[in-house]
């Protein structure tokens, strides 16, 4: 049977109120003042990606409507986005945070060292767009009828907790505590309308969940390029006879053979350094490999899943 | 075409085991065999082994703690290079024994539970056992080394396999394998009493799943049994291909089923050296590469995958070894493998007798 129009409503702030990334211990602990300057800059450079991703999928969802008026109440969030002229608009005011973080305007617009997990998450994003309906469309933008409170909440955080960053750089958040709720009221009247089966509803929710696990997992990529990569102890690593500089990792029923790359990248994975900052290191000593950043968190990955090396 | 380089040695140091497990693969006359390699002798073949380029070795048996020079059989491995790996049952092996293991340089041990509790654990090894073996599993991980749980699986213990992950987190362990049972040896005798049905396996299969999403650690390895799969096991990676196996006698095998195939010649490491005895010996060639393979196998795209299956297992069920291994649906004789799928029932289990005799060498 189809849902009443204040049932879907209330479905709809339930996928809020369970998986929103409010509750992403990673933004707990932004909320609670925890965070190292680090992490802070870790998180400002690769949510940016985001934002960049987010004028790209509101022309996706622009292009699916046949209808003048949607498009012309839809196309001022790639206004609010871009700005009508270079030096305004969201991502302007992103680069600003960044700088008043402490990261070059730069080198965060160039979207290098973006986390691969990170890039993976906001693609998929734009995929999910650029592969559903307008009606689904829509509904997975409705992350936003929770973005207010997480932007005030975030703006008192910052105030109070890391007051080495200018308060100038928190115009983001400050245009953005108006603009979601009157974007996320459109795009809610809007879902309520059109979403006229049960096999609809549930599909706008089912849409809105996803768009959760995506913030979600955003943030899962950031904490995880927050913790330090230390050799197994388990490991005994010894030189690959049949690679010149390359290296066999020993364990327990398996052998794991590491090229030279690999093996300078495991001399790093000393406990201390952060995989972030691991990559980071190895990137600047290759400039000539332009996926070294990327490359290295990868790497990493699969070296944890096959026990050589633990993420502390 | 040179032989392979081995990556892996199973040092089998003893066919001696005071556990009676009813799906023991190990060979049915194994009490005739002795404790063929003294401690000097098996630190020659490690030497020789890690030349021809071996760096893992699993000591196992049988009970490989019932040798009382496993101290200098560890100290010998760990001195060619070799990732010293122990296999054992946690019978007679202590925590202080293990100490002293830890000491002369072994690096991980693998310890058997039969099942997730002690009453049904020590049913099926026929002597009790259990308790000693989580006092071990605590003592590896006290001594910081890598720790594996290995469960057997059949259907009186395939109910429990979220109770066996439980239990392997609890102790820390680096891994679980859950190691659906291969009918051989004295577990080809048990087998429709041991043969799981599918309804089983599914929910076995998705409550490891659940395991899988639920935390990383313990890594599961989850070994289908292959009587249930549309193809057969890659059987030990492919015969003479990575992995060597010395039995207690010394004989140089691709696997530790092999000796049993008749017709076989393998050759001795008590005798000659052990890179002979891997790439020359008769039997080592016999199913090396593909030259041996009939069809379906010879044109199959999986063959470089499975490598035809299991030849130990295609000789007990069709009486030639060269044949497809009956578990791949496209063997001739498939057929052997769903009959006896549709025999598995609640039956009694027959267990091996007691321990063998003879002292270690």
């Amino acid at each position: 049977m189809t849902w009443s129009r204040a049932e879907l409503e209330a479905r709809l702030r339930q996928v809020g109120a369970e998986r929103y990334h409010d509750k992403h211990p990673f933004n707990l602990r932004m909320h609670e003042g925890a965070l190292a300057p680090g992490e802070i800059r870790c998180w400002v450079r690769n949510r940016y990606y985001y934002q960049t991703r987010i004028p790209v999928k509101d022309a996706s969802i622009l292009a699916k409507s046949p209808d003048a008026q949607f498009r012309r109440a839809w196309i001022g969030r790639i206004h609010d986005h871009d700005g009508r002229a270079p030096g305004e608009g969201g991502l302007e005011l992103w680069l600003r945070l960044a700088e008043a973080v402490g990261l070059e305007r730069a080198d965060v617009a160039s979207l290098r060292r973006v986390l691969p997990g990170v890039q993976r998450a906001c693609d998929a994003y734009v995929t999910f767009v650029e592969s559903n309906d307008l009606l689904a469309s829509v509904a997975s933008s409705l992350t936003e009828l929770f973005a207010g409170d997480i932007m005030r909440d975030r703006i008192a955080a910052f105030e109070k907790h890391y007051p080495w960053v200018d308060a100038e750089g928190l115009a983001y958040f400050r245009s953005r505590t108006s603009q979601a709720p009157r974007d996320a009221a459109y795009g809610l009247d809007f879902v309520l309308d059109r979403a006229a089966s049960r096999e609809d509803q549930e599909r706008c929710v089912a849409a809105l969940e996803r768009k959760c696990d995506i913030l979600w997992s955003l943030l899962d990529a950031i904490e995880e390029a927050q913790r330090r990569p230390r050799l197994s102890p388990h490991v005994a690593l010894r030189d690959d006879d049949e690679r010149p500089g390359g290296a066999l990792a020993v364990l327990s029923e398996r052998a794991v053979r590491v090229n030279p790359a690999g093996r300078e990248i495991l001399a790093l994975c000393d406990g201390a350094r952060t995989a972030e900052a691991l990559a980071a290191e190895l990137a600047a000593r290759h400039p000539e490999e332009t996926h070294a950043f990327e490359d290295v968190h990868e790497f990493l990955a699969s070296m944890a899943r096959l026990g050589v090396v633990e993420i502390l | 075409m040179g032989a392979p380089r081995p990556w892996n040695l199973i040092a089998e140091l003893t066919y001696r085991c005071p556990l009676r497990c009813p799906y023991c693969s190990n060979p049915l006359d194994h009490a005739a065999i002795r404790d063929g390699l003294d401690a000097d002798a098996w630190a020659r073949v490690f030497r020789e082994a890690a030349a021809l380029g071996v760096v893992h070795v699993g000591l196992t048996g049988g009970e490989p703690s019932v040798r009382r020079d496993l101290e200098a059989i560890v100290c010998a491995a760990a001195a060619s290079n070799l990732y010293p790996h122990l296999v054992t049952a946690a019978v007679p092996l202590d925590p202080d024994r293990l100490a002293r293991l830890s000491a002369v340089g072994l690096r991980s041990v693998q310890i058997s539970v039969q099942d997730a509790a002690a009453e049904p654990s020590d049913a099926i090894a026929g002597t009790p056992c259990f308790d000693r073996k989580l006092a071990l599993a605590r003592a590896a991980r006290a001594l910081g080394l890598s720790l594996t749980l290995n469960v057997v699986l059949h259907r009186r213990n395939l109910p429990r396999v979220a109770e066996l992950v439980a239990l392997a987190r609890s102790l820390d362990a680096d891994r679980v394998e859950l190691a659906n049972a291969q009918y051989d040896g004295w577990a080809l005798r048990n087998r429709d009493a041991l043969l799981p049905s599918r309804e089983q396996l599914a929910a076995a299969a998705a409550a490891v799943r659940a395991e899988q999403a639920r935390a990383p650690r313990p890594e599961i390895l989850w070994v289908l049994p292959d009587y249930f799969g549309e193809r057969p096991k890659p059987c030990m990676g492919g015969w003479g291909r990575r992995l060597l196996v010395v039995a207690p006698d010394g004989l140089v095998l691709p696997c530790h089923a092999a000796r049993d195939l008749p017709g076989l010649e393998f050759w001795s490491a008590a005798e000659r050296a052990l890179g002979a005895c891997w790439a020359d010996a008769p039997g080592m060639n016999a199913f090396r590469g593909e030259a041996w393979m009939r069809e379906p196998c010879r044109s199959c795209p999986d063959r470089a995958r499975d490598f035809g299956g299991c030849r130990c297992q295609a000789f007990r069920l069709t009486g030639d070894a060269a044949n497809t291994d009956p578990a791949c649906a496209l063997a001739p004789r498939h057929a052997l493998v769903e009959a006896a799928r549709g025999r598995a029932d609640d039956l009694p289990l027959v267990y091996r007798g007691g321990s063998s005799p003879g002292d270690p060498a």
